[in-house]
């Protein structure tokens, strides 16, 4: 009996280990053999399609100029990117290397999920644009440094409209002037779905009408300015002048098609623009709202605080903030602005002469982040857009809508 | 233990055979030791994590801080309880998951019904009835999406055509269409189950039943109401049970094709979790909105067996 118990016993024993094993055998594969530590590099704009795979061959050339580090890029969609790269980050785990958006670079930042990175980069060394670059320093500590600076501004098919509106009536007469057929005079983000986007989109039409989200130490949701500003918006969907229903990848397809007249865009898609349709005849012009003031997308790299390798992370910063590779970033990202100064190629701005609409424009733009409630930007996002669209759908008249998204805006930072 | 019993060999054969060392499958622990492996697996990836969760409920736990939770009793629960958005969640989920069972279990029982009868290419149409049911999730949900398409969809065009069109086109941005058409979509997708599962129940029914019934001059319904249902009925609650499960936990297929928007109208327990868990950031709250979930599958179950029992002792009397 003591013999079959013993068999029993080691039978069992011997499951159980089986099972802890498969259980716990998911260990990290750490550093990569031969001295080379291997880190992670997570940016949408990896995914982009025109540059993407341009953003990696710059990648490439930081590899072979390195004989201890090497970055490999991890593409994250977009919509999901923040959700994806924080959840990670809040388990300890997650990209060594990080291009955020500003909500996310906020939150991540407050709750202490990136490296602080005065010890590791020495900005001194380098001529940082100012303007972009005081939002990457939080209580004297900075926390990222700029990969991407992108002011809005609207870009037009120059086919359709030979001369660029100037004034907010005129932008929306030429938007109803437009709409035909299944041709539409504009397109901007107005589902749930795309969250992150109206925000972008709604953050130019309330600054653009004087208003914000904040005055810095009080939110001003439902303030008579972004009440205009938000009714600008909210007139233009009631004349069904935009592809209603339609997401950003849709109608930029539509816009490089020529299906779409007009759209407030970023820098940033002047090459995707491009890439999807190269005979587009598109041209760039200032929004054409009261106040020149408009959004900016502003994208710090960061080091993962959980990084074992914040060093060779560093490394990485470093090198990417050298002149040349700043150039070569430069031009890779097309109408964007990167960290330091640059200057545009002759050829460049032969190529697109309307570079300069872009950085004349860097001066009026802002981060789309609640001034004073940055690291709470994506909760109090969540509560606007959800009221603007309920507004949309028509369930609330829009002050109404500002006024509960002011309330429980406020409950959610006090 | 009357497994075990059953199962060991008589002992005067033991005795009269040849002599061996006592066989380990004997043992009074060998049930246990082919049951360990089911346990531990249900230990470690269900009661472990429920536990897990039951804790969370008390605390506040922020997704970016997930180790540092502070304990806050039934707060939680309070909030969700005391915030209308959260009474409109259950609302809407008491409303999909009814639709839900309905409209699978009704359209499959029709649809097992045609099947069942002897008509021409009868093969090819139960084979064909199986590909929704065999269509990935995520995959659905897509083409629904771009079927509905406002600039694009077939639907859209359709309904324009015959001049049902939707003012702006959007169906799945409109809160009045939103769950309508994920409902559509969710039923689509699952009535071939129900439907090949009620085809094998209908096919147990005795023809000679249903023969006797019309000779004592029972009408169609009342052949189908005495005969047939009565042999189907509890294969029909065994899918409503199943039915309703499924849908309190369908979540890929409401996310992909609205995420739960515009404004609420399709956003039931699961997508509000997920909500609370990754968009709020909010762990805390989002278990407190899964233990609501697993009370009311909790509930829903025991309500069926209490259901089932009750009918069983019914047909006995």
């Amino acid at each position: 009996m003591s013999r079959n118990r013993t068999r029993l016993g080691i039978a069992g024993a011997t499951a159980l280990g089986l099972v802890a094993a498969l259980l716990t055998g998911c260990g990290s594969d750490g550093d990569a053999g031969g001295g080379v530590t291997k880190l992670t590099f997570a940016a949408s704009t990896f995914g982009d399609p025109g540059r993407g795979p341009k953003l990696t061959a710059w990648l490439d050339e930081f590899n072979k100029s390195q004989d201890k580090v090497q970055v490999s890029a991890a593409a994250v969609p977009y919509p999901t990117f923040g959700q994806t790269v924080l959840t990670q980050m809040g388990s300890g785990q997650g990209p060594d290397l990080v291009r955020f958006d500003m909500p996310e670079f906020e939150a991540a930042a407050d709750a202490g999920l990136i490296a602080p990175l005065d010890k590791l980069v020495d900005v001194s060394k380098y001529d940082l644009i100012k303007q972009p670059d005081q939002f990457m320093v939080h209580d004297g500590v900075r926390h990222g440094i700029i990969f991407e600076a992108s002011n809005y501004a609207m870009f037009y098919n120059a086919d359709l409209i030979p001369t660029p509106p100037t004034t907010y009536d005129q932008f929306f007469s030429t938007a109803k002037s437009l709409t035909k057929g299944d041709v539409y005079g504009l397109a901007f983000r107005q589902t749930e779905a795309e969250e992150a986007g109206v925000w972008q989109d709604i953050f130019n039409y309330v600054y653009g009408f004087g208003g914000a989200w904040s005055d810095g130490k009080n939110l001003t949701i439902n303030s008579p300015e972004n009440l205009k500003g938000l009714q600008a918006y909210k007139d233009l969907y009631d004349a069904n002048v935009i592809p209603r229903g339609a997401d950003a990848a849709t109608f930029r397809r539509m816009f490089a098609e020529g299906k779409v007249g007009m759209e407030l865009n970023n820098g940033g898609y002047v090459t995707a623009t491009r890439g999807q349709n190269p005979n587009l005849k598109f041209s760039v012009a200032p929004i054409p709202f009261p106040v020149r003031k408009q959004g900016a997308i502003l994208a710090p790299i960061v080091i993962n605080e959980a990084s074992e390798a914040k060093e060779e992370a560093a490394t990485f910063i470093r090198w990417a903030l050298e002149p040349q590779n700043q150039i070569k970033l430069q031009e890779i990202l097309g109408a964007s602005s990167v960290a330091t100064t640059t200057q545009r190629s002759a050829e460049a701005l032969e190529e697109t002469p309307f570079l300069t609409v872009f950085d004349e424009l860097t001066e009026s733009s802002l981060p789309q982040i609640v001034l004073g409630f940055e690291a709470k930007t994506p909760d109090i996002r969540k509560v606007v857009v959800q009221n603007v669209i309920a507004a949309l759908q028509g369930k609330v008249d829009l002050k109404s809508a500002l006024d509960r998204a002011q309330q429980q805006a406020t409950e959610l930072v006090s | 233990m009357t497994v075990l019993e059953r199962t060991r060999a008589p002992k005067t054969t033991r005795r009269s055979g040849t002599r061996r060392g006592p066989s380990p499958l004997g043992s009074k622990w060998t049930p246990y030791l082919f049951l360990a492996p089911a346990a531990l697996f249900i230990l470690v990836f269900q009661a472990v994590p429920l536990a897990q969760e039951v804790y969370l409920s008390f605390t506040r736990t922020t997704l970016l801080n997930p180790t540092r939770s502070q304990w806050v009793g039934l707060d939680n629960y309070d909030r969700i309880f005391g915030d209308p958005d959260f009474r409109h969640t259950l609302l809407i989920t008491f409303v999909y998951v009814i639709a839900c069972v309905v409209g699978a279990v009704g359209s499959g029982l029709v649809v097992a019904l045609l099947l069942n009868k002897g008509f021409r290419g009868r093969g090819v149409a139960r084979a064909l009835v199986t590909v929704p049911w065999a269509a990935p999730g995520i995959a659905v949900a897509l083409i629904a999406t771009w079927m509905l398409n406002a600039q694009y969809g077939i639907v859209n065009r359709f309904l324009d055509a015959v001049g049902l069109g939707v003012p702006g086109g959007a169906i799945l941005d409109s809160p009045r269409y939103a769950l309508p058409a994920v409902l559509a979509t969710t039923i689509w997708q699952l009535f071939p189950f129900t439907s090949v599962v009620l085809l094998s129940a209908l096919q147990a029914v005795p023809q000679d039943l249903n023969e006797a019934a019309t000779v004592d001059g029972a009408g169609r319904w009342a052949t189908f109401r005495a005969v047939t249902w009565q042999v189907i009925k509890p294969t029909v609650g065994l899918l409503a049970v199943l039915m309703t499960i499924w849908s309190l936990r369908r979540f890929e297929l409401i996310w992909l094709m609205t995420k739960g928007g515009p404004v609420g109208a399709t956003e039931t327990l699961v997508i509000d979790l997920y909500s609370q868990a990754f968009d709020s950031k909010e762990l805390g709250s989002a278990a407190a909105i899964g233990m609501v979930g697993v009370v009311i599958s909790l509930i829903v179950i025991t309500g069926s067996r209490l259901v089932a029992r009750a009918v069983e002792k019914e047909d006995v009397r």
